[in-house]
């Protein structure tokens, strides 16, 4: 199974915080931006890509039981989001591909390991 | 939620679950496009602690999960919009929850069916004494329960089913005109300055 690990090496992602690289994807990807939608429907071990940065990310991927969340486009996470993401185990990276760059990347490598 | 009616609803149930027994809904709108939103209920109120940490998404009251985000989502639509948050509460005075945004920020979520909203509030409960107001400066729309009720008399309950319609067919009505009207308003600042 693939890891967040592997998609850390794999597509070369800014690691802001990995509390648990072992865990293993089963939940696809969810890509959104409104919390409150993503909230009710991003799966639970999947990776989840958007760019939004502010503490409620945590709150919804600790929510959500997501492997993984994706900050797209560059964005940083603020001071408060990364002391959370911390504190509640959430792996949370970057990179700087567009939010579909990153979903067709995430395909092809989760395809090719299925 | 896609609709700031969404976020008002799930505020105001806040309020129901602090045993609010009179609730005030407040939006005002003023003619450069700012609406600010008020709920004010008189409910068991917050402690300066509890108030301190409420827009914190890991802050609840609910035993079933640890995490809340109704407040903390609020918060986040406001600033969206360059507006703002306020909350006023003490134990015992009941809550206060300010909210300011620019509607013509483009990420604004639109009004939605506040005459909806206002209505379920009411038929969830019917007990309660609520007051709508919706205040721009070309109409303004109302609704208050206390008026029903004198009308109505007390054997009868809002949370009947022709109740819920008639709250909802008569506010939905008042939006309607003040959506119409605001259409026809001339706003400073779209038009142009005869010097």
């Amino acid at each position: 199974m693939t890891t967040v690990q592997d998609l850390v090496n794999r597509l070369n992602l800014t690691t802001f915080c990995l509390p648990d690289g072992g865990r293993g994807i089963t939940g696809g990807c969810y890509c959104g931006d409104l919390l409150s939608w993503v909230m009710g429907r991003a799966p639970a071990g999947g990776i989840w890509l958007t760019i939004m940065s502010n503490v409620n990310v945590a709150a919804v991927a600790a929510l959500t039981d997501l492997s993984c969340v994706i900050l797209t486009e560059d964005v940083a996470p603020d001071a408060a989001l990364l002391q959370k993401a911390q504190a509640q185990g959430v792996n949370l990276l970057g990179t700087p591909l567009s939010t579909y760059d990153c979903a067709v990347c995430l395909s092809r490598l989760l395809q090719a390991q299925a | 939620m896609k609709e700031l009616s969404l976020y008002i609803l799930d505020v105001a149930q806040n309020s129901i679950s602090a045993g609010a027994t009179r609730l005030e809904l407040t939006l005002t709108e003023d003619a450069r496009g700012w609406l600010t939103v008020v709920i004010a209920d008189n409910g068991c109120g917050m402690d300066p602690e509890f108030l301190s940490r409420v827009t914190d998404p890991f802050t609840t009251t609910r035993t079933t999960r640890k995490v809340g985000m109704g407040l903390a989502l609020y918060l986040l639509a406001a600033q969206q919009t360059g507006g703002a948050l306020y909350m006023d509460s003490a134990p015992g005075q009941g809550t206060t929850v300010t909210a300011t945004f620019d509607r013509n920020h483009l990420d604004c979520p639109p009004l939605g069916d506040l005459a909806g909203t206002v209505a379920l509030l009411i038929q969830g409960s019917p007990a309660l004494s609520l007051r709508y107001r919706h205040t721009t400066p070309w109409g303004e729309a109302e609704l208050s329960t206390e008026e029903l009720k004198a009308v109505l008399g007390e054997e009868i309950s809002l949370a009947e089913p022709e109740i819920f319609t008639w709250i909802q067919n008569n506010l939905s009505q008042q939006e309607a005109q003040l959506e119409g009207a605001a259409q026809s308003y001339e706003k400073p600042g779209r038009t142009q300055s005869h010097s």
